[in-house]
Protein backbone atom coordinates (compact mmCIF):
# COMPACT_ATOMS: atom_id res chain seq x y z
CA UNK A 1 0.00 0.00 0.00
CA UNK A 2 1.40 3.36 -1.03
CA UNK A 3 1.70 6.31 1.33
CA UNK A 4 -1.04 8.37 -0.41
CA UNK A 5 -3.37 5.36 -0.50
CA UNK A 6 -2.84 4.75 3.19
CA UNK A 7 -3.39 8.40 4.05
CA UNK A 8 -6.60 8.43 2.03
CA UNK A 9 -7.82 5.26 3.76
CA UNK A 10 -6.92 6.69 7.15
CA UNK A 11 -8.72 9.98 6.63
CA UNK A 12 -11.77 8.24 5.15
CA UNK A 13 -12.25 5.68 7.90
CA UNK A 14 -10.67 7.00 11.09
CA UNK A 15 -13.90 8.52 12.42
CA UNK A 16 -15.98 5.43 11.67
CA UNK A 17 -13.47 3.20 13.43
CA UNK A 18 -13.07 5.48 16.40
CA UNK A 19 -16.83 5.97 16.88
CA UNK A 20 -17.49 2.24 16.60
CA UNK A 21 -14.77 1.37 19.11
CA UNK A 22 -15.91 4.16 21.42
CA UNK A 23 -19.52 2.99 21.37
CA UNK A 24 -18.49 -0.63 21.85
CA UNK A 25 -16.04 -0.07 24.70
CA UNK A 26 -17.49 3.06 26.28
CA UNK A 27 -13.96 4.43 26.58
CA UNK A 28 -12.34 7.15 24.45
CA UNK A 29 -8.84 5.99 25.37
CA UNK A 30 -9.59 2.38 24.45
CA UNK A 31 -11.20 3.52 21.20
CA UNK A 32 -8.10 5.51 20.28
CA UNK A 33 -5.84 2.54 21.01
CA UNK A 34 -8.03 0.22 18.95
CA UNK A 35 -8.22 2.61 15.98
CA UNK A 36 -4.46 3.09 16.12
CA UNK A 37 -3.81 -0.67 16.21
CA UNK A 38 -6.10 -1.23 13.23
CA UNK A 39 -4.41 1.36 11.03
CA UNK A 40 -0.90 0.33 11.99
CA UNK A 41 -1.78 -3.29 11.24
CA UNK A 42 -3.07 -2.23 7.82
CA UNK A 43 0.12 -0.28 7.17
CA UNK A 44 2.40 -3.13 8.22
CA UNK A 45 0.46 -5.90 6.50
CA UNK A 46 -1.58 -4.38 3.67
CA UNK A 47 -1.77 -7.75 1.94
CA UNK A 48 -4.21 -8.94 4.62
CA UNK A 49 -6.87 -6.79 2.98
CA UNK A 50 -8.36 -8.47 -0.07
CA UNK A 51 -10.56 -6.00 -2.01
CA UNK A 52 -12.43 -8.88 -3.64
CA UNK A 53 -13.82 -9.89 -0.24
CA UNK A 54 -15.45 -6.58 0.58
CA UNK A 55 -14.99 -2.91 1.26
CA UNK A 56 -12.08 -1.56 3.23
CA UNK A 57 -14.48 -0.08 5.78
CA UNK A 58 -15.92 -3.52 6.56
CA UNK A 59 -12.40 -4.96 6.78
CA UNK A 60 -11.24 -2.28 9.22
CA UNK A 61 -14.41 -2.55 11.28
CA UNK A 62 -13.88 -6.31 11.43
CA UNK A 63 -10.38 -5.74 12.78
CA UNK A 64 -11.66 -3.22 15.32
CA UNK A 65 -14.41 -5.61 16.32
CA UNK A 66 -11.92 -8.41 16.94
CA UNK A 67 -9.83 -6.13 19.15
CA UNK A 68 -12.92 -5.01 21.07
CA UNK A 69 -13.99 -8.61 21.68
CA UNK A 70 -10.45 -9.53 22.69
CA UNK A 71 -10.57 -6.80 25.34
CA UNK A 72 -13.98 -7.96 26.44
CA UNK A 73 -12.75 -11.54 26.90
CA UNK A 74 -9.74 -10.30 28.87
CA UNK A 75 -11.79 -8.05 31.12
CA UNK A 76 -14.79 -10.34 31.54
CA UNK A 77 -13.66 -13.90 30.87
CA UNK A 78 -16.83 -15.41 32.29
CA UNK A 79 -19.42 -13.23 30.56
CA UNK A 80 -20.92 -14.61 27.34
CA UNK A 81 -20.57 -12.64 24.11
CA UNK A 82 -24.05 -13.62 23.11
CA UNK A 83 -26.93 -14.28 25.45
CA UNK A 84 -30.05 -15.16 23.50
CA UNK A 85 -32.12 -15.55 26.61
CA UNK A 86 -31.34 -12.10 27.92
CA UNK A 87 -34.47 -10.01 28.37
CA UNK A 88 -33.65 -6.57 29.65
CA UNK A 89 -35.85 -4.55 31.97
CA UNK A 90 -36.31 -0.78 31.83
CA UNK A 91 -33.45 1.38 33.07
CA UNK A 92 -33.65 3.65 36.07
CA UNK A 93 -33.40 7.14 34.59
CA UNK A 94 -33.23 9.26 37.68
CA UNK A 95 -30.86 12.20 37.25
CA UNK A 96 -29.53 11.07 33.89
CA UNK A 97 -29.57 12.70 30.49
CA UNK A 98 -31.21 10.94 27.58
CA UNK A 99 -27.94 10.45 25.69
CA UNK A 100 -26.33 8.91 28.78
CA UNK A 101 -29.29 6.60 29.13
CA UNK A 102 -29.00 5.48 25.52
CA UNK A 103 -25.28 4.82 26.02
CA UNK A 104 -25.99 2.83 29.16
CA UNK A 105 -28.73 0.86 27.42
CA UNK A 106 -26.40 -0.08 24.58
CA UNK A 107 -23.75 -1.17 27.06
CA UNK A 108 -26.25 -3.42 28.74
CA UNK A 109 -26.59 -5.44 25.54
CA UNK A 110 -24.33 -8.46 24.99
CA UNK A 111 -21.41 -7.48 22.69
CA UNK A 112 -22.65 -9.27 19.59
CA UNK A 113 -26.08 -7.63 19.77
CA UNK A 114 -24.44 -4.30 20.56
CA UNK A 115 -22.13 -4.37 17.55
CA UNK A 116 -25.00 -5.29 15.22
CA UNK A 117 -27.11 -2.40 16.50
CA UNK A 118 -24.22 0.08 16.37
CA UNK A 119 -23.24 -0.85 12.83
CA UNK A 120 -26.84 -0.76 11.60
CA UNK A 121 -28.18 2.26 13.46
CA UNK A 122 -25.18 4.54 13.69
CA UNK A 123 -22.99 3.56 10.75
CA UNK A 124 -25.99 2.71 8.55
CA UNK A 125 -24.39 -0.44 7.22
CA UNK A 126 -26.39 -3.01 5.27
CA UNK A 127 -26.93 -6.49 6.64
CA UNK A 128 -24.44 -7.82 4.09
CA UNK A 129 -21.82 -5.31 5.18
CA UNK A 130 -22.37 -6.16 8.84
CA UNK A 131 -22.08 -9.86 8.01
CA UNK A 132 -18.82 -9.17 6.19
CA UNK A 133 -17.40 -7.08 9.04
CA UNK A 134 -18.44 -9.51 11.75
CA UNK A 135 -17.61 -12.61 9.72
CA UNK A 136 -20.92 -14.32 10.29
CA UNK A 137 -23.91 -15.21 8.15
CA UNK A 138 -26.87 -12.99 7.34
CA UNK A 139 -29.31 -14.95 9.47
CA UNK A 140 -27.15 -14.45 12.56
CA UNK A 141 -26.89 -10.72 11.89
CA UNK A 142 -30.67 -10.42 11.46
CA UNK A 143 -31.26 -12.35 14.64
CA UNK A 144 -28.78 -10.29 16.68
CA UNK A 145 -30.18 -7.05 15.33
CA UNK A 146 -33.73 -8.09 16.09
CA UNK A 147 -32.92 -9.18 19.64
CA UNK A 148 -30.80 -6.10 20.20
CA UNK A 149 -33.60 -3.76 19.15
CA UNK A 150 -36.12 -5.64 21.25
CA UNK A 151 -33.91 -5.35 24.30
CA UNK A 152 -33.32 -1.67 23.63
CA UNK A 153 -37.05 -1.05 23.44
CA UNK A 154 -37.45 -2.67 26.84
CA UNK A 155 -34.46 -0.87 28.33
CA UNK A 156 -35.51 2.51 26.99
CA UNK A 157 -39.22 2.03 27.53
CA UNK A 158 -39.41 4.96 29.96
CA UNK A 159 -38.14 7.27 27.22
CA UNK A 160 -40.32 5.89 24.47
CA UNK A 161 -44.00 6.52 24.08
CA UNK A 162 -45.84 3.47 25.30
CA UNK A 163 -47.63 1.58 22.55
CA UNK A 164 -49.84 -0.90 24.27
CA UNK A 165 -49.17 -2.50 27.62
CA UNK A 166 -45.56 -3.63 27.24
CA UNK A 167 -43.24 -1.75 24.92
CA UNK A 168 -41.19 -3.75 22.46
CA UNK A 169 -43.08 -6.99 22.73
CA UNK A 170 -45.29 -6.54 19.69
CA UNK B 1 -29.78 -2.09 6.17
CA UNK B 2 -32.67 -3.93 7.71
CA UNK B 3 -35.44 -1.38 8.08
CA UNK B 4 -35.96 -0.34 11.64
CA UNK B 5 -39.70 -0.46 12.05
CA UNK B 6 -39.50 1.80 15.06
CA UNK B 7 -38.58 5.37 14.08
CA UNK B 8 -39.00 6.46 17.67
CA UNK B 9 -36.31 4.06 18.81
CA UNK B 10 -34.04 5.16 15.98
CA UNK B 11 -34.52 8.80 16.87
CA UNK B 12 -33.78 8.09 20.51
CA UNK B 13 -30.63 6.12 19.66
CA UNK B 14 -29.38 9.04 17.56
CA UNK B 15 -29.38 11.22 20.66
CA UNK B 16 -26.17 9.51 21.75
CA UNK B 17 -23.58 11.18 19.56
CA UNK B 18 -19.90 10.33 19.69
CA UNK B 19 -17.33 12.79 18.31
CA UNK B 20 -14.93 11.79 15.56
CA UNK B 21 -11.37 10.67 16.09
CA UNK B 22 -9.28 13.10 18.16
CA UNK B 23 -6.28 14.88 16.58
CA UNK B 24 -3.95 12.87 18.83
CA UNK B 25 -4.81 9.79 16.76
CA UNK B 26 -3.28 11.44 13.67
CA UNK B 27 0.05 11.79 15.44
CA UNK B 28 -0.12 8.24 16.75
CA UNK B 29 -0.92 6.66 13.39
CA UNK B 30 0.74 8.93 10.84
CA UNK B 31 3.72 9.71 13.08
CA UNK B 32 4.48 6.07 13.81
CA UNK B 33 5.11 5.10 10.21
CA UNK B 34 8.68 6.26 9.76
CA UNK B 35 11.84 4.76 8.37
CA UNK B 36 14.23 2.67 10.46
CA UNK B 37 16.96 5.32 10.45
CA UNK B 38 14.48 7.89 11.69
CA UNK B 39 13.46 5.47 14.42
CA UNK B 40 17.13 4.96 15.37
CA UNK B 41 17.58 8.71 15.70
CA UNK B 42 14.45 9.65 17.55
CA UNK B 43 12.48 6.49 18.23
CA UNK B 44 11.09 5.44 21.57
CA UNK B 45 10.43 2.00 22.92
CA UNK B 46 8.15 1.06 25.76
CA UNK B 47 9.70 -1.26 28.29
CA UNK B 48 7.60 -2.95 30.96
CA UNK B 49 8.59 -1.82 34.46
CA UNK B 50 9.68 -5.30 35.68
CA UNK B 51 11.89 -5.74 32.62
CA UNK B 52 13.37 -2.27 33.10
CA UNK B 53 14.15 -3.03 36.74
CA UNK B 54 15.71 -6.38 35.84
CA UNK B 55 17.95 -4.79 33.19
CA UNK B 56 18.98 -1.97 35.55
CA UNK B 57 19.76 -4.45 38.35
CA UNK B 58 21.81 -6.62 35.98
CA UNK B 59 23.82 -3.56 34.88
CA UNK B 60 24.51 -2.56 38.48
CA UNK B 61 25.65 -6.08 39.42
CA UNK B 62 27.88 -6.36 36.34
CA UNK B 63 29.45 -2.97 37.06
CA UNK B 64 30.08 -3.92 40.70
CA UNK B 65 31.73 -7.22 39.70
CA UNK B 66 33.93 -5.48 37.12
CA UNK B 67 35.05 -2.83 39.62
CA UNK B 68 35.75 -5.45 42.31
CA UNK B 69 37.82 -7.64 39.94
CA UNK B 70 39.75 -4.62 38.75
CA UNK B 71 40.66 -3.67 42.33
CA UNK B 72 41.78 -7.21 43.22
CA UNK B 73 44.55 -7.33 40.58
CA UNK B 74 47.87 -5.94 41.96
CA UNK B 75 49.37 -3.16 39.97
CA UNK B 76 52.39 -4.54 38.09
CA UNK B 77 55.12 -2.36 36.66
CA UNK B 78 55.23 -2.33 32.97
CA UNK B 79 58.40 -4.07 31.72
CA UNK B 80 59.52 -4.81 28.17
CA UNK B 81 59.49 -8.40 27.04
CA UNK B 82 63.02 -8.17 25.53
CA UNK B 83 65.82 -5.70 25.21
CA UNK B 84 67.25 -4.78 21.81
CA UNK B 85 70.51 -3.59 23.36
CA UNK B 86 71.79 -7.21 23.55
CA UNK B 87 71.07 -7.88 19.92
CA UNK B 88 74.19 -8.93 17.91
CA UNK B 89 74.34 -9.59 14.15
CA UNK B 90 75.50 -13.06 13.02
CA UNK B 91 79.25 -13.15 12.24
CA UNK B 92 79.60 -16.13 9.85
CA UNK B 93 76.85 -17.29 7.64
CA UNK B 94 77.20 -20.82 6.25
CA UNK B 95 74.74 -21.58 3.54
CA UNK B 96 73.74 -25.20 3.31
CA UNK B 97 71.67 -26.45 0.39
CA UNK B 98 69.42 -29.36 1.09
CA UNK B 99 68.02 -31.09 -1.88
CA UNK B 100 64.73 -32.82 -1.82
CA UNK B 101 64.28 -36.46 -2.84
CA UNK B 102 62.38 -35.44 -5.93
CA UNK B 103 65.36 -33.58 -7.35
CA UNK B 104 67.47 -36.85 -7.48
CA UNK B 105 64.91 -38.81 -9.48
Amino acid sequence: MTEPAFQAAYHSHKDVLYRFACRMTGSAAAAEDIAQDCFLALWRNPQTYDPSRGALRAFLLGMARNLVLKRWRTQRPHDPLEDESLICGPLDLEGEERAQTVARALHTLPPLQREAVILAEYEEMSLEEIASATECDLAAVKSRLHRGRQNLRRLLAPLLEVKGSTYGTK
Amino acid sequence: MEPNDDPQLRQLLREWQVPGAPPSLDAKVLGRRRSWWSFLLSGQIHVPVPVGFAVAAALVVMTAITVRDHRRLPAQPARPLFNLRDFQPVQNIQVRVIRSNYANE
